[in-house]
């Protein structure tokens, strides 16, 4: 049997007391900006959260390297060897990892044929990864942000032009581009006193050059898009100059993406980065995990520790700001709901 | 003699080593567990053995066939197979013991210590009373892998070719063909000077006759390279050509050679044992693979697979020393290379001997070899002058200043206070490619500061050879520290001292530059040969006494690896190579 609609029913809705608009609870449902709802949800996203605290303790030891050396009592200086190391027994370590327990002077334990500390120089590798990958990405996403912006805005002849140069670079082989460069850069300035700053800007700007371009055409595609629309019309139909149209009106729409692509930039950066000291480019002097893990390759099966300690560093950080990557565009991206 | 590996290239080939365990034939009964004890044997002057014929003694328990495969880890081989432009270790000890005979040749003693015995001539040449012209008869029952018989005319040719340093650059020709032979500085050899006739080698049936310059009593020595075999005549032998598939000689021939890759040699039918008093042909294929990785060739050596029974690596990881000292007892073998490493302060910027001497203190060796990936002791051991260890005439309990001079920061503090130049500046170069070669610097750098010395490294991504040998380089004119290692190329003073010491040494990266030395050198060229090597050992240790000009770091050794299979692993103790002449695969 239905029941009928009763009029009660009915009638409590417009019994309603109307909401004030400027109770607490109005404000939660209409007072959010769309960025505020995406990080309502990256909130939500339980590895999202994870992962943005692993990064937090990264960035946290990268930022104080020196001052948590310090406290943990070890340091990169030089040290002589023959000291601390079992010359005539295999060259391992007299205390400490892989023979001997723990080692309180060096929680990490140090490192064959130099006996440098792992722990300093695993901290200063955290510092120079980060600092180099987001400097690269800072460049490389502000100059593929300016050039995509103009390619997409103002059309035709500059399009071409600056869409050439993003072809352009897409063709010359990263890798390569790096190599050549490392020892024209040594030839040049290695008489420098400065040349380990050098060498690291260089390698900073060899990643940047080479790593805008995908930022470029992404903001170049939504620009094309977005200025045929009614309010970037609009703009300019009142004459607001193109520099307060770029910033003002499509700046903001494309924050979205941006975030996207930065987030997923600097992952790629603190890989490479691993990847050229690997080959033996890039950092040569001062701590690099990439760096370490090539020294490390060949004691996996006497000393793994040695090997795991920098690679358990690059893996979780790229892992986990990729992970955080994707997160960020689930979160921004309104039309998925997860 | 070079070798190919970054910061050692070296000159070369050594005689006189060391029995790294016994040396014997593969059955000393000796425990073979924990072989941690590797010592120096006693070491002798290089011998010679002229009537020597062949053919060469059977190995006892040798058997014939099998494959044996050469893993060279970190060193691309020879660019040119061409003899004539044969001047590296590698390539030389290959190619000497296997594909190219020439005038002279070594073989491996009882004692392991290397014989100079004939090879294609019947004796070690005749010299007539002042060594100014050598008369060498070839014997009529060598032949090429042709079957056609190497002829008196063949073999004058090839040693003509020697004298061609425009055309074979990296050759030992230039250092003494053109040295030592009769008008050699002015002949640019017979593909550059086309059609020029040269008298100096002449034949004359079956004799080679080679007019000197000046006394060459080493002219046996000197036969040895093979630079010094025969040559096909005319087109036959036209460079660059020659060089990727010379005709052969030896027991082998080449089957293929991928540059930089692999070396493959099968037997040479034609080679007639009887000919020959120190050559075998037990193993039926040589396979040569070059540029290896060394921590994959220490595996494959270390598995005990199929693969490492027949192989053998002319390296080892100083990670993997430990591993292969206990495990493989005597297939582990240790060889001097009659090399030297040195520091060379620039004679004409630090002129004081006391700051030389200071700086010889402030070398951390031991950590140096350690951060390096040497096993101190072992594949480095520490130096007192400039010739080898066992070389003949050298002063074996000679030191410089009383006794071994080790790290020692305060001796070099006071050194420096004496000479008045506390915080002395320190200019050189490291090759900041190779990760060990920076953790050596750094070691330096720290000996050297914590001594008193201010140092300025300076990174460079070239062979520190091309700068320290570049007079015009700008990093070069700043520098006051550079280096070389050096080897022997026989057993001769003569093959140390001059190219480093003189003034117009090709290796002198010192500059040392004494009037007295130079002159002093050309008497004891002049000397009779029985009293050289007493000369040269007293000169060596009276420059290292008198004028401290380099400071010798190191005296170096290799290690070789056998696969269990291999018979009879030893060392060649003449190119400081593994003794290819005499191997066989256990069936």
């Amino acid at each position: 049997m239905s029941q009928p609609t009763a009029p009660e029913a009915l009638g409590s809705l417009t019994d309603e007391t109307p909401i004030d608009p400027n109770s607490k609870k109005a404000k939660a449902i209409t007072g959010r900006s769309p960025m505020q709802i995406a990080l309502g949800r990256l909130l939500r996203d339980k590895i999202a959260v994870i992962c943005a605290i692993v990064i937090l303790f990264f960035i946290i030891v990268a930022v104080f390297a020196p001052l948590i050396n310090k406290m943990l009592g070890v340091n990169t200086d030089t040290v002589f060897p023959s000291q601390y190391l079992d010359m005539l027994g295999g060259g391992m370590p007299l205390e400490g990892p892989p023979n001997n327990g723990f080692d309180p002077d060096h929680p990490f334990g140090i490192a064959p044929q130099t006996a440098d500390d792992n722990l300093a120089y695993w901290v200063e590798g955290c510092r120079t990864s980060l600092t180099i990958a987001a400097l690269a990405t800072l460049f490389a996403s502000v100059l593929g942000i300016v050039i995509g912006l103009l390619a997409g805005f103002l059309g035709g002849m500059v399009d071409k032009v600056l869409s050439f140069f993003i072809d352009l670079f897409l063709t010359v082989p990263f890798l390569l581009a790096a190599l050549t460069l490392a020892p024209i850069l040594n030839e040049r300035f290695n008489t420098a006193d400065s040349y380990v700053t050098i060498q690291k800007f260089s390698l900073i700007g060899v990643l940047a050059v080479f790593g805008w371009m995908g930022m470029a055409r992404l903001i170049r595609g939504e620009v094309l898009s977005l200025r045929e629309r009614e309010f970037v019309q609009a703009a300019r139909v009142l004459g607001m100059p193109t520099s307060r149209v770029l910033i003002k009106e499509l700046m903001p729409n494309l924050a979205a993406p941006i975030i996207i692509s930065v987030s997923l930039m600097l992952p790629a950066f603190v890989a490479a980065e691993a990847g050229l000291a690997f080959l033996g480019i890039g950092v040569t002097s001062g701590a690099s995990w990439g760096q370490t893990i090539a020294k490390a390759v060949k004691y996996f099966e006497q000393y793994s520790l040695y090997l795991w300690e920098p690679l358990i560093g690059v893996v979780l950080l790229v892992l986990s700001l990729n992970l955080l990557g994707d997160a960020i565009r689930d979160a921004l991206d309104p039309k998925t709901r997860r | 003699m070079k070798r190919n590996k970054p910061l050692a290239l070296v000159a070369g080939a050594a005689l006189i080593t060391l029995a790294a365990c016994g040396g014997g034939n593969g059955d000393d009964t000796e425990g073979t567990g924990t072989g941690t004890d590797k010592k120096f044997g006693a070491q002798e002057g290089g011998t010679k053995d002229e009537t020597l014929q062949g053919p060469a003694e059977e190995l006892e328990g040798a058997t014939e066939g099998g494959t044996v495969t050469v893993y060279v880890a970190g060193d691309p081989g020879p660019n040119s197979l061409d003899p004539t432009d044969g001047w590296s270790v590698l390539g030389n000890s290959i190619q000497q013991a296997l594909t190219h005979r020439s005038l002279t040749q070594y073989k491996r003693g009882e004692d392991g210590q290397p014989v100079l015995v004939p090879d294609l001539a019947v004796d070690l040449g005749q010299p007539n009373e002042d060594y100014t012209e050598w008369t060498f008869t070839i014997r009529d029952d060598a032949t090429w892998e042709d079957g056609k018989p190497v002829t008196a005319e063949e073999v004058a040719w090839g040693i003509q070719r020697s004298l061609d340093a425009e055309t074979f650059p990296a050759g030992p020709g230039a250092e003494y063909s053109k040295g030592y032979f009769a008008g050699g500085a002015d002949y640019a050899g017979p593909y550059t000077d086309k059609g020029k006739a040269y008298d100096a080698i002449s034949f004359d049936g079956q004799d080679v006759t080679i007019k000197m310059e000046k006394p060459f009593p080493d002219m046996d020595y000197w036969g040895a390279f093979m630079a010094m075999g025969p040559a096909p005549l005319g087109k036959a032998s036209q460079p660059p050509n020659y060089g990727t598939d010379p005709l052969s000689n030896g027991p082998y021939k080449i089957e293929k050679w991928t540059p930089s890759e692999e070396l493959i040699l099968t037997k040479n039918d034609q080679w007639i044992a009887e000919s020959d008093p120190a050559r075998h042909q037990y193993v039926d294929e040589w396979i040569f693979k070059f540029d290896q990785d060394q921590a994959k060739v220490d595996q494959i050596m270390l598995s005990g697979n199929s693969d490492s029974q027949t192989a053998i690596a002319t390296s080892i990881g100083s990670d993997k020393y430990e591993q292969a000292n206990s495990e493989l007892g005597e297939r582990l073998v240790q060889q001097t290379s009659q090399c030297v490493s040195t520091l060379t302060p620039d004679y004409s910027k630090i002129t004081d001997i006391n700051v030389r001497k200071a700086l010889a203190y402030a070398y951390p060796y031991q950590d140096v070899w350690l951060a390096g990936g040497e096993v101190p002791g072992v594949t480095r051991v520490p130096a007192n002058s400039i010739m080898p260890p066992g070389m003949a005439g050298k002063v074996e309990d000679f030191q410089p200043d009383g006794e071994q001079i080790t790290y020692n920061p305060e001796k070099a503090k006071e050194l420096l206070a004496e000479a008045g130049e506390e915080g002395y500046q320190i200019t050189m170069i490291f090759y900041e490619v190779d990760p060990l070669a920076v953790a050596v610097q750094k070691q330096i750098t720290k000996g050297f500061e914590s001594a008193g010395f201010k140092v300025k490294a300076i990174p460079v991504q070239v062979s520190p050879y091309d700068i320290w040998l570049n007079p015009d380089d700008k990093v070069n004119k700043t520098l006051n520290l550079r280096g070389v290692n050096w080897c022997s190329d026989w057993p001769a003073g003569s093959t140390m001292l001059p190219p480093l010491l003189s003034s117009d040494g090709v290796y002198n990266t010192a500059g040392f530059n004494e009037e007295a030395i130079d002159q002093e050198m050309e008497d004891i060229a002049a000397m009779p040969l029985e009293d050289q090597a007493d000369a040269w050992g007293a000169l060596d240790a009276k420059i290292m006494e008198e004028y401290f000009p380099i400071i010798p770091t190191a005296f170096r050794n290799d290690l070789f690896v056998f696969g269990e299979k291999i018979g009879n692993p030893s060392g060649d103790a003449a190119l400081g190579a593994p003794n290819y002449k005499d191997f066989y695969v256990m069936q």
